[in-house]
């Protein structure tokens, strides 16, 4: 990922403008009316919903029409060359949005399969969370992912946790590297796993919540472009390399 | 059947039974008086029993189907073809006809029909060898063979023979293709045999006792015949072929279809037509939902199910137990994996039983993490609500102390129970297993 995602841009102007991108119609309005509740209960208006698309094709011409904020990406979609949303994000490649920062897509899927979950990671998405999510914690993800945070679900961390090695140990010398994890990031990640809310994250290690983020962005970073061998082969089974 | 009413019956048939036992066939028809039941079950299919003797079985199959004794049908017959051969070809054509099939016959018939196979083999092969004889003989001496008995019957005889072993022996092969692997090169030679007489009949009652070369000529003629036939005929059956094959596939894939839609019937459909019943009731429909989901991921992705050979498996077995019993959804997350022991039994009993104290006291959502690694097992349960106080627990509740806390210490683990602002969570963590790591 490009390092200008700089999360500096702070308050944004407006509500984040938000494309749907699920082939089942129930869900993409359910998904609607849910946060469209919990947004007139709180107040805020976090999100608009500037579009909607069904399949691979529709969904990269929306988003090049309409430049979103943050793409709401279902993983299993019809269309485009059968990798789903993975072909979706490739197809939207330096789209940006009307603030001039990259499209960024979260992926929402009913799918816990790792190399679902890897695949679209990889492929550029800036996190990843079941459907069964909550109205409040999607909006706050949406709000997390179009200020260039990562969002992990608890089984996103799970994952990575596994892939790097770090529950069986695996710790990076040099925080730079990218096939292991440091020390720290694989203290947040397996807080995050244990279902602990970024807040909740920062005041168990006595540091900021911006630090937290930071180590998350960090994890997903390497998470895309490390090439440890249980990554490749989970992105293989996608036919991404 | 003899109703328990009926003592004097009831102790008198197995007497009755034993009867066929010692009179092989003979006997079966003094049987029925007592194993005839009051009330007439549905007359059997008319199959032929796979376990039979000399025969193909036919006679037993028609009495089977009629409720005759199998005597009767064979004098029938017997009479039948005397009367101008009309029961020889009905005995064939109903041979050629009727299927084989299991056939429950009572077990003192089947004991009685063990022993037949092997004899019947025998009586194959005296029979074979006495018509290779006689083939024989009239092929050397045509001069023999002079009056209508050497140029007719014979050639005639040889030939139902010779078809009556390849038949048998193909009839055989149908059976052996459902089992396995059939009789092998055995049931090769018989039809080879079958067919080699079937030919040399067909041959001597062409030729009428010309000399050889004609015969030879006859049969060059013959085959130049065969041969040209079948290049006709060889594209025509090919396509016939690839339409067959074509056709068990569309059939194999209909099945596995049908697979689907019975397997989405029986859960999927059912569990959305419960709760649709059930849709005032929030709990019970999350926990259809949830039950529906887990099954259903399962059998796509065949993760582990059930079998509790490693810590892994068994800790998500315990936190779906957990779901189903209290109908609240828990976000669990494993990584890493052991075998599983007594310690790992204990530690996912222990977390059991958080899992309850979680769902029961506190609020939700409730999460699970359980990392299993070299440095040994950790376990982390936690909720969001109330939670509860393990110094203002009263010592008369076990639940916590003993089950989690006492569990954990016995098998050298700890475990700590966690107030939070927003929450209890309970940590249970365990060494490694002694003797090196996983």
């Amino acid at each position: 990922m490009s390092q200008a995602t700089t999360t500096g841009g702070g308050v944004k102007p407006g509500p984040v403008r938000v494309v749907l991108v699920d082939d089942h119609r129930m869900f993409r309005t359910g998904v609607r009316a849910e946060l469209t509740d919990a947004m007139a209960a709180s107040g805020i208006p976090v999100c608009e919903f500037v579009g909607e698309a069904p399949d691979v094709d529709t969904a990269i011409t929306v988003i090049r029409a309409e430049q979103p904020d943050v793409v709401l990406l279902d993983v299993h979609l019809p269309g485009g060359s059968g990798n789903g949303g993975v072909d979706v994000i490739h197809g939207c490649f330096g789209v940006e949005a009307r603030s001039g920062a990259p499209v960024r897509f979260l992926a929402l899927s009913v799918s816990d399969a790792a190399e679902d979950v890897i695949a679209v990671i990889r492929a550029g998405a800036r996190g990843y969370v079941t459907k069964t999510i909550g109205a409040r914690d999607l909006i706050t993800a949406i709000r997390r992912v179009a200020d260039g945070d990562a969002v992990f679900s608890p089984r996103l961390a799970g994952f990575v946790l596994d892939a790097f090695g770090a529950a069986a140990g695996e710790i990076a010398e040099v925080d730079e590297e990218l096939d292991r994890l440091s020390a720290r990031e694989r203290e947040v990640m397996r807080l995050i796993a244990r279902g602990y809310q970024y807040k909740e994250v920062a005041k168990e290690l006595f540091i900021s919540v911006k630090t937290v983020e930071t180590h998350v962005s960090s994890v997903l970073r390497k998470l895309q472009l490390s090439s440890r061998h249980e990554l490749t082969a989970w992105a293989m089974g996608r036919r991404l390399l | 059947m003899p109703t328990p009413y009926e003592p004097a019956a009831a102790h008198r048939r197995p007497v009755t039974d034993g009867g066929p036992d010692t009179g092989a066939l003979g006997s079966v028809p003094s049987a029925y008086p007592y194993d005839q039941p009051p009330a007439r079950p549905p007359r059997p299919p008319l199959v032929r029993s796979r376990t039979r003797g000399w025969t193909p079985g036919v006679s037993g199959a028609v009495a089977r189907h009629l409720g005759i004794s199998r005597r009767s049908v064979r004098w029938t017959f017997v009479l039948l073809t005397l009367a101008g051969g009309a029961g020889l070809a009905a005995y064939v054509f109903l041979w050629a006809l009727t299927p084989e099939g299991d056939v429950d016959s009572d077990p003192s018939q089947a004991a009685g029909h063990d022993t037949r196979p092997e004899r019947r083999q025998w009586g194959l092969v005296l029979g074979v060898g006495g018509v290779l004889v006689v083939v024989g003989v009239v092929l050397l001496t045509p001069v023999l063979g002079g009056g209508v008995i050497g140029t007719v019957l014979v050639p005639l005889f040889t030939i139902a023979v010779g078809a009556i072993v390849a038949w048998s022996n193909l009839d055989d092969a149908q059976r052996s293709r459902w089992i396995g692997a059939g009789e092998g090169r055995y049931g090769w030679l018989r039809v080879a045999l079958g067919a080699g007489l079937t030919v040399a009949g067909i041959l001597v009652l062409v030729t009428r006792g010309e000399s050889v070369s004609a015969v030879w000529d006859a049969l060059l003629a013959a085959i130049a015949v065969l041969v040209g036939a079948l290049i006709i005929a060889a594209p025509w059956a090919l396509r016939l072929w690839g339409d067959l094959r074509r056709e068990q596939v569309a059939a194999a894939r209909a099945t596995e279809r049908a697979d689907i839609a019975a397997h989405l019937h029986d859960s999927v459909l059912q569990t959305l037509a419960l709760i649709q019943r059930q849709s005032h009731d929030a709990a019970a429909v999350t926990r259809l939902a949830r039950a529906q989901e887990r099954e259903l991921r399962s059998w796509l992705y065949a993760g582990p199910q059930g079998s509790q050979s490693t810590l892994a498996a068994a800790v998500t077995e315990v936190a779906h137990d957990v779901e189903d019993l209290q109908g609240v959804v828990i976000d669990l997350v494993v990584t890493g994996d052991r075998p599983y022991e007594p310690h790992g039994a204990a530690l996912a009993q222990a977390m059991r039983e958080a899992l309850l104290n979680a769902v029961r006291h506190g609020g939700t959502p409730v999460t699970a993490y359980v990392e299993i690694g070299p440095t040994g097992v950790e376990a982390f349960v936690r909720d969001r609500g109330e939670g509860f106080d393990l110094d203002a627990v009263p010592d008369d509740r076990l639940g916590v102390r003993q089950s989690i806390l006492g569990r954990m210490e016995r098998h050298g683990g700890t475990a700590r129970v966690r107030r939070r602002d927003d929450g209890t969570e309970v940590e249970l963590r365990l060494p490694p297993i002694e003797g090196g790591t996983s």
